[in-house]
């Protein structure tokens, strides 16, 4: 029997899924709420509701890379980011915070925010160690899942987002 | 009671080291596996030892396989607290030595239950 190529087997392998079938929004609210309540404070709430826009930005973000490989990018204010910080270290927080402080305490909210998102994803998937700075832009707008939320009535964005572009259209 | 508290995080260090303290254990933190491993080789043994699993240098799974190589340290305790928390991952990291698994975002509560599984709450928080 003469088997035909219809390409078919190579196109179910371009195939690669966006991140908003494998997880909602609902799921990435929930692992920041639990994030928020274990390192910022068990008073302390995320809301669901988009603040005023951020004016003078710092993400923290760690990559994913699996099955589905991008980031999950923590964007807020640089003084909410400081805030963040001082919450975070409670009384061990310094009279006068260091940039290398606000790198840190940032960048581990991102890290287990991260972890927890991989964790929710199929397939097994390594995570990078966090960075903080100005966030990777978004390479395909349907690979995104971003959730705006308010604290201490600032906005903080989580966005989990490919780190590849669009494949061709078939 | 002792305990080394490993993660390239100074927030995460101090604030794994203070509720460890809160339960009467005296700590010392290092940032990576390796500067965990100069403490142990510079004789601070501890009871315990809490390390992350991603840390640059060295990460926590070769910090655990290090240290069980040695049997002048096979009485210490690791537990691993970290936001991997991949059901094959945990496999490993206890394949490779370590006795607990704890898993960020934690709470204080969730850190001292884990302890008393293993027999290693102070005697001054049990009171």
């Amino acid at each position: 029997m003469t088997t035909v190529d219809t390409g078919e087997r190579r196109r179910l392998a371009d195939v690669r899924p966006v991140i908003t079938e494998l997880i909602d929004e609902a799921t990435v609210e929930s692992i920041a709420q639990d994030a928020w309540i274990a390192l910022v404070g068990e008073e302390e709430v995320l809301v669901p509701l988009p603040g005023e826009p951020v004016t003078d930005p710092v993400s923290s973000w760690v990559d994913v890379v699996g099955p589905w490989t991008g980031s999950v990018v923590l964007t807020t204010d640089r003084r909410t980011a400081e805030e963040l910080t001082r919450a975070l270290l409670r009384e061990h927080s310094p009279g006068v915070l260091e940039h290398e402080d606000v790198v840190d305490a940032f960048g581990e909210i991102a890290n287990v925010v991260g972890g927890n998102v991989k964790a929710a994803l199929p397939g097994s998937s390594s995570l990078s160690l966090p960075d903080v700075g100005d966030a990777p832009a978004p390479r395909n707008p349907e690979d995104v899942c971003r959730v705006d939320l308010t604290w201490r009535g600032e906005t903080v964005s989580i966005s989990v987002q490919g780190a590849l572009p669009a494949l061709p259209a078939r | 009671m002792r305990a080394l508290v490993i993660d390239d995080s100074r927030a995460m260090r101090r604030i794994v080291s203070g509720i460890l303290e809160g339960l009467g254990y005296e700590t010392q933190q290092a940032g990576h596996g390796r500067e965990g491993l100069d403490v142990l080789e510079g004789g601070w043994v501890p009871d315990l030892v809490c390390v992350d699993w991603n840390m640059p240098v060295m990460d926590g799974l070769q910090f655990v396989s290090a240290a069980r190589s040695n049997p002048a340290w096979r009485s210490m305790t690791i537990m691993m607290v970290t936001s991997e928390s991949e059901h094959t991952q945990i496999v490993r990291a206890l394949a490779a030595g370590a006795h607990e698994y704890v898993i960020k975002p934690f709470t204080a509560d969730a850190i001292r239950d884990k302890l008393a599984l293993l027999g290693l709450l102070p005697q001054e928080a049990l009171l």
